[in-house]
């Protein structure tokens, strides 16, 4: 049966999670994205031509290391809990569907310097909107600065 | 060798623009026909579906020869979860289509080979040449079914060439 009772989203949960993450260390990570015109060259599919990733700063963010057992030659996997707020703005300006679709454009995460890949997003939800999205990211190998 | 590689994969781009036009993916904004080579695209935890990704795995050099002749494996790996029409109960139907689309990109089975790293491509001298296709058992995880088809590519390597 259908629940038909009144919701009124009044943002509550969003401005609670902003804060919180704030409050508990909140810092800055970059979305690597595509450009927004891609290279449609040969050179662009075959490894040849930089990418040209834009860097996308969420923030507030918290960034902090898994609770997941270590295992021999496994690189160490990290949590990163981001504002459902801070999403929502890149996702406006973007004129993107969703804080999924973002997400799932991007080819990894920059925070401090140091390129992770997501491995898998998750959102939280309060009156069908999201207030958190957590990223599980894996380290990379590269030791290249950003 | 990289000119081989990038030859066999710009090849078979090709033929799969012809042999199924609708077959496309959009990665890094642009919308291109829907085969990629994964080494050189950015890592994700989970294969695109619907779409053919190369993976070069063995090499062999046979040193007995005038030149140099290249033995790589490549290996092509595509999955699919049917459409969302058929809610995904096509989906032993989708991969048996890219089944047929694989047999029709690989045939025939050689080209010239290119250097693409020279803008325009340079032709080269030889052919890249490649075995018929060995397909493996498909693979079925929860309502993905996936494949893969390994070819062995051959060329020559070239005087001069790196």
């Amino acid at each position: 049966m259908a629940d038909l009772s009144t919701q009124n989203p009044c943002g509550l949960a969003q401005r609670v999670a902003t804060a919180l993450l704030r409050a508990n260390g909140g810092t800055t990570a970059c979305l690597q994205m595509p450009p927004l015109e891609g290279d449609s060259t040969n050179a662009g599919q075959i490894g040849l031509a930089a990418p040209g990733f834009l860097s996308l700063p969420l923030a507030p963010v918290v960034f902090r290391k898994a609770r997941v057992s270590m295992q021999d030659g496994q690189l160490p996997k990290y949590e990163l809990l981001i504002s459902g707020d801070a999403v929502a703005a890149q996702v406006t300006q973007l004129q993107l569907s969703s804080g999924e679709a973002l997400l799932a454009m991007a080819s990894g995460v920059v925070v401090a310097g140091k390129l992770f890949l997501i491995e898998a997003v998750s959102a939280s939800e309060s009156q069908g909107q999201a207030y958190l999205y957590r990223l599980l990211l894996q380290e990379t190998c590269g030791e290249w600065p950003l | 060798m990289q000119n081989a590689k990038d030859t066999f994969y710009i090849t078979l781009r090709s033929r799969l623009a012809t042999v199924n036009p609708a077959r496309t993916m959009t990665l890094r904004a642009v919308s291109r026909p829907g085969i990629l080579v994964t080494e050189a695209e950015a890592p994700a935890p989970l294969p695109i579906l619907d779409a053919f990704a190369l993976n070069w795995a063995g090499l062999q050099a046979d040193l007995q020869l005038p030149a140099i002749l290249a033995q790589m494996t490549c290996e092509i790996q595509y999955s699919t979860a049917g459409t969302q029409a058929n809610a995904g109960l096509d989906r032993g139907r989708t991969l048996e289509e890219m089944d047929y689309e694989v047999l029709k990109l690989l045939y025939p089975y050689s080209a010239q080979k290119m250097n693409y790293a020279q803008n325009p491509a340079a032709t080269m001298e030889t052919l890249v040449f490649w075995s018929e296709p060995e397909f493996g058992p498909v693979m079925t995880q929860r309502d993905r079914l996936s494949r893969t088809v390994k070819v062995t590519v051959f060329a020559f390597q070239e005087q001069g060439e790196q």
